[in-house]
């Protein structure tokens, strides 16, 4: 029989991460999936990144994660979003070519130390009682490892609807994995439903591309991973504008009663930041038009996907409104929109470590967590790659703190509170979010990367050195100064900024708001730096106020996060908590006070009560007077 | 051991000592089964909600107690949401103990301090300013303040602290709309209609903050104190007013050394009412402090009664004290007794030059031997803090409520400043949020995912 260090059960974008940093870490990792030519494939829409999901690309890119530099890889049109808003909300986001994108993580993993690529579908887990021992593959054939990761997407017990016809599968093309949700449902695991839709893929020459306004990308490029080269790698192309037309809306409210989300045959929860044409010509009745973007699917590809599209009316239904879009008059579809019904398991029956509170060794991350998107998939793959190998390796578990990484904000969202739809990352889900910037990653994670040990030696060593630099330039921007010549007040007059009165330093000149490094040069600081190094130090320099204001709002709410909660606590026995509220703290077992905090439904009273517990348990434990705060051993020092 | 809120509690609700009745209270799962083992007339019946039941009190060697009035209120309908009963028995310390004793006999537990309305808070009955108000009601000593409290009981502030939390999440929406939504050409709020809302909000906060003033005072009582020159009759007219003789009147100037202070009750208002040494040049070492303390006290009143002697000519010196004075301030024109109706009008009119601001009203007549003059003061002092109409208002009156609208306030005005910097979103939505966190906070309500409900119900989104 064969055995492994670690078992990863698909190879979507977070089983690919998952593999990947398990065996880097340098644990024997074996990664199974059903269809050998669909490895981190994008099958919904061709662009990675985007507000807080491209944070989250940089992030594990820091650490060592692998989907940055297969995004910068194919990239075919790259846009920085929001930037002329402030620091924070910038996000980048790139179009790729999904078979570029696909082959550059096969290649990946093929060419990894320790992984080996197994075309096979697994059937169930090997379980000795709570312990997951390894997995059962179709033809019967048993495969032993120390952990197992499921990563299985849209798979498990998949439906697809098209219209009232539905086909069992995760994706058209693709079989539905039956069997595992089933052994884990009845193992007790809590498991629910969610929906998801994606929109029809068009024949390229079928569109009058001349009723379309193109939509270029950004000229300058901003690459996810901080080993990429900052130049594009592939050439770039425009995506194209249309929009639905009242006819379009006709069409598809006289035919509602032909679509499974409406005659409820479809029970799975979509999600309602990404809702299907249906929804929205329901919903938002009074809008007369919808926009569209037309993106190709790759620079060879002949396929156009059509975003914001989503349906799971039936073929005939679709072609006729197609049609009535600018553009489509005449379209063929190659390939039409569906839905997708599958199982998820309600996150908050897994620890922070992504391991599973029934079962130990088994570890969950992707969408079958209750996530939306390639990103959210990635980096909990990562976590969860992590986590399972630290396990076998006996170190201390990885947890990202909500202050440091939007990929810690996703874990403890997910397992502190839940979710009844596909999470998605927003940038407003983190309280950190001035602090969690695209532009500041190697300052927040580098450290921790450098003691995870997965990034190389020379990686390390170009983080170390962009960080120092920023260091270097802060202190000399605190410590030249500028004077108030007549000469050096014209040009800032010119700017339209206000003249100078008395000598001000550098660091005190940059906070003008009209004033960056470029103007700076033109003064005659010339900094030799790179952009990498003075973009974020412009922002620190420029938001220090703000940043130290919600510092200040974050130290507040700190002390909760730092009392910890032992995970033996019997909620019974503190006085002043509801039933609900035992219910649910005795199931989520927070870690901390301030995950505690976030559990919907624990009222303040209850935190009170729980703190007012915590100080006589501790007393108690350690026989011995304490200050004001209970102490409780911290498990590692990238918990927060 | 149960869960402490699986158990009923029991405690005498009125006050310790002998009275007409007493009170006890019992709430939990298990009330009525308690109240009818001590009450075994009652198990036979079909008890109704809201009903009140004749009945002895037995203890379990069925000996007689008491004869009781039990009244009935079924789970979900009580005070604390859980199944009431409440016992009015003979108002003896001796009874009421004893009959706590059978209920904790008979499985009952003796209630803390608060935790009725712990429990009513917790089986989410009262948000926690409603709680609040629970104490405040209980330890009002006047009409006004009870009446306030009644007023928070109902939910009034409540509603309106509500009202600001659910428009303040309506901006916050908005503001995270634009940025998370930024490219899926959302219709996002015009800058103009957000800053208009935020200033509405800003504008009811306001109120509510300065609403403080006026609730502290009927809370708390109205604080006066009389000053002016020495032997001018301040002590005498602190006697009268409290209808007392705590201070010692004679006729050599400089008496008063000390602050005297005496509780008036007037037309549902606490006031506190407090003497002060005459403000004059001294060298005596003693009168001096005096002195100095009179000032003090004058600048920790709401008002101060400025007294002036009718029959002294030269007011010079007390026209300048009265300019300094910092805080609302009425002048009574004392020892009226001794001037005709033409007289007092030409003080008056001579004040008036000498303090061109004087309002008219602010001007009171006053005599020792005028059994109006006390009216006249009290009404006046009432007038003059506007005690009046907030009665009829919603009034904030904890230091809490208080503390934490302030700041939410606060917060709130830099966030509008910075939507006019136009800085970036997300600054102005950290200081928002901060805001909303307070109100949040006022209310014991849990900040969630509210702000995201409300994108996702009111835009249309959708890559």
């Amino acid at each position: 029989m064969q055995s492994f260090d670690i078992i990863v059960v698909g190879a979507g974008h977070a089983g690919v991460e998952a593999s990947l940093a398990a065996a880097r870490l340098g644990v024997r990792t074996l990664i199974i999936t059903t269809n050998l030519d669909r490895i981190a494939y994008m099958s919904c829409n061709p662009s990675i990144g985007g507000l807080a999901k491209g944070h989250m690309v940089r992030e594990i890119d820091i650490l060592g994660g692998q989907m940055g530099r297969a995004a910068d890889a194919s990239c075919i049109q790259f846009k920085r979003l929001n930037s002329s808003r402030g620091p924070a909300v910038r996000g980048s986001r790139a179009q790729c070519d999904k078979h570029v994108y696909s082959a550059f993580q096969t290649q990946a993993l093929q060419t990894q130390a320790n992984l080996t690529i197994l075309g096979a579908e697994v059937k169930r887990l090997i379980l000795e009682k709570n312990v997951c021992e390894g997995v059962v593959l179709q033809n019967g054939v048993e495969i032993r490892a120390k952990a197992v990761i499921i990563t299985t997407g849209t798979f498990m017990n998949g439906v697809m609807h098209f219209g009232l016809k539905q086909i069992a599968g995760g994706r058209i093309g693709d079989k539905a994995s039956i069997g595992l949700s089933d052994q884990l449902a009845q193992f007790g695991f809590e498991v629910k439903r969610l929906k998801t839709g994606t929109p029809a893929r068009l024949h390229k020459d079928s569109i009058d591309w001349t009723k379309t306004i193109p939509q270029f990308g950004d000229e300058k490029f901003y690459p996810f991973s901080f080993k990429s080269e900052r130049k594009f790698q592939l050439k770039q192309i425009a995506c194209y504008l249309s929009n639905t037309t009242e006819q379009t809306h006709e069409i598809i409210r006289n035919n509602l009663d032909k679509s499974p989300m409406f005659c409820g045959i479809i029970e799975g929860v979509g999600p309602r930041y990404c809702p299907s044409i249906e929804d929205k010509i329901t919903r938002f009745a009074e809008k007369k038009t919808h926009q569209t973007f037309l993106e190709p699917e790759g620079l060879n590809s002949e396929l156009i996907y059509l975003q914001g599209i989503s349906t799971s009316l039936p073929e005939d239904i679709q072609d006729q409104f197609l049609k009535t879009i600018p553009g489509l008059e005449n379209v063929k579809v190659v390939r039409y929109g569906y839905a997708v019904e599958y199982d998820y398991i309600e996150p908050t029956q897994i620890l922070h470590r992504l391991e599973t509170r029934p079962i130990s060794q088994l570890f969950l991350a992707g969408q079958i967590n209750g996530t939306s998107g390639y990103e959210e998939a990635a980096a909990q793959g990562f976590i969860a790659g992590v986590n399972a190998a630290h396990k076998i390796l006996e170190r201390d578990e990885f947890i990202l703190g909500r202050d440091q990484a939007y990929a810690g904000v996703l874990v403890d969202d997910l397992v502190t509170k839940g979710t009844r739809e596909p999470y998605r990352m927003f940038t407003s889900r983190a309280e950190h979010r001035l602090v969690l910037r695209e532009d500041n990653t190697i300052d927040r994670l580098s450290d921790i990367s450098d003691k995870l040990g997965i990034a190389s030696k020379e990686e390390l060593s170009l983080l170390n050195e962009i960080k120092v630099s920023r260091s270097r330039l802060k202190t000399t921007l605190a410590s030249q100064s500028i004077y108030p010549k007549p000469e050096v007040n014209e040009q800032i007059k010119a700017l339209g900024s206000s003249a100078l009165l008395k000598p001000a330093t550098l660091e005190e000149f940059l906070r003008r708001p009209e004033v960056d490094f470029i103007f700076l040069s033109k003064l005659g600081f010339i900094f030799e730096d790179a952009e990498v190094v003075t973009e974020s130090v412009e922002i620190e320099v420029k938001y220090a106020g703000y940043i130290k204001k919600q510092n200040e709002i974050i130290e507040k709410s700190k002390h909760a996060e730092g009392v910890l909660i032992p995970a033996d606590l019997d909620y019974k026995a503190v006085k002043g908590l509801s039933n609900e509220e035992i219910d649910k703290l005795t199931r989520i077992k927070p870690r901390t006070l301030g995950q505690a905090q976030r559990i919907s439904g624990v009222n303040p009273s209850a935190l009170q009560a729980l703190m007012v517990y915590l100080k006589a348990y501790t007393l108690k434990i350690k026989g011995e007077k304490v200050g004001s705060t209970p102490q409780f051993r911290t498990t590692n020092s990238l918990a927060t | 051991m149960r869960n402490r809120s699986e158990q009923t509690i029991c405690a005498i609700s009125t006050p310790p000592g002998t009275g007409g009745i007493s009170v006890i209270r019992l709430s939990g799962p298990e009330a009525l089964m308690i109240a009818q083992k001590i009450a075994p007339s009652l198990q036979q019946k079909q008890i109704q909600t809201h009903t009140a039941y004749f009945a002895k009190i037995k203890d379990f060697k069925n000996e007689v107690i008491d004869e009781a009035v039990l009244t009935y209120f079924a789970f979900g309908k009580s005070f604390t949401g859980e199944e009431v009963v409440e016992i009015s028995c003979h108002g003896s310390e001796y009874v009421a103990e004893k009959i706590i004793n059978i209920l904790i006999d008979a499985g009952a537990v003796l209630a803390e301090k608060g935790e009725f309305t712990f429990r009513a808070f917790m089986n989410n009955r009262m948000d926690l300013v409603q709680a609040e108000s629970v104490l405040s009601l209980i330890q009002s000593q006047n009409e006004a303040s009870a009446r306030v409290a009644v007023r928070q009981l109902q939910g009034d502030i409540s509603k309106k602290y509500e009202v600001l939390e659910s428009d303040l999440t309506w901006c916050l929406a908005h503001i995270e709309a634009s940025i998370d939504f930024s490219t899926e050409g959302i219709d996002v709020v015009d800058p103009k209609i957000l800053l208009q809302k935020l200033s509405d909000i800003k504008g009811d906060l306001e109120k509510l903050v300065a609403s403080y003033r006026s609730g502290r005072l009927i809370k708390e009582g109205i604080k006066a104190v009389l000053l002016g020159e020495p032997n001018v009759g301040k002590s005498s007219l602190l006697n009268l007013l409290s209808e007392d003789d705590k201070a010692i009147v004679t006729s050599v100037a400089g008496t008063t050394r000390d602050v005297i202070s005496a509780p008036v009750v007037f037309d549902g208002l606490k006031y506190t009412l407090s003497d002060t040494a005459g403000l004059r040049e001294t060298t005596d070492l003693v009168e001096k402090i005096g002195v100095d303390r009179s000032q003090k006290e004058a600048g920790r009143a709401d008002v101060v009664l400025y007294v002036l002697d009718l029959t002294e000519t030269d007011w010079v010196t007390a026209a300048e004290q009265i300019r300094a004075i910092k805080t609302p301030y009425l002048i009574l024109l004392n020892k009226a007794d001794l001037l005709d109706g033409a007289g007092s009008n030409i003080a008056r009119k001579k004040l008036q030059n000498l303090i061109p601001s004087l309002a008219e009203l602010d001007i009171i007549l006053t005599s020792n031997l005028d059994p109006q003059t006390r009216i006249r003061v009290l009404n006046a002092v009432k007038q003059k803090i506007g005690a009046m109409n907030v009665m009829e208002t919603a009034l904030l009156t904890s230091a809490r409520q208080y503390e934490m609208s302030t700041y939410a306030l606060e917060m709130l005005e830099i966030s509008i400043g910075e939507l006019n910097k136009s800085m970036g979103a997300e600054f102005t939505a950290m200081y928002l949020k901060e805001s909303l966190l307070a109100l949040q906070r006022i209310l014991g309500h849990v900040f969630d995912d509210q702000i995201m409900d409300r994108v996702f119900k009111e835009f249309c989104l959708g890559k």
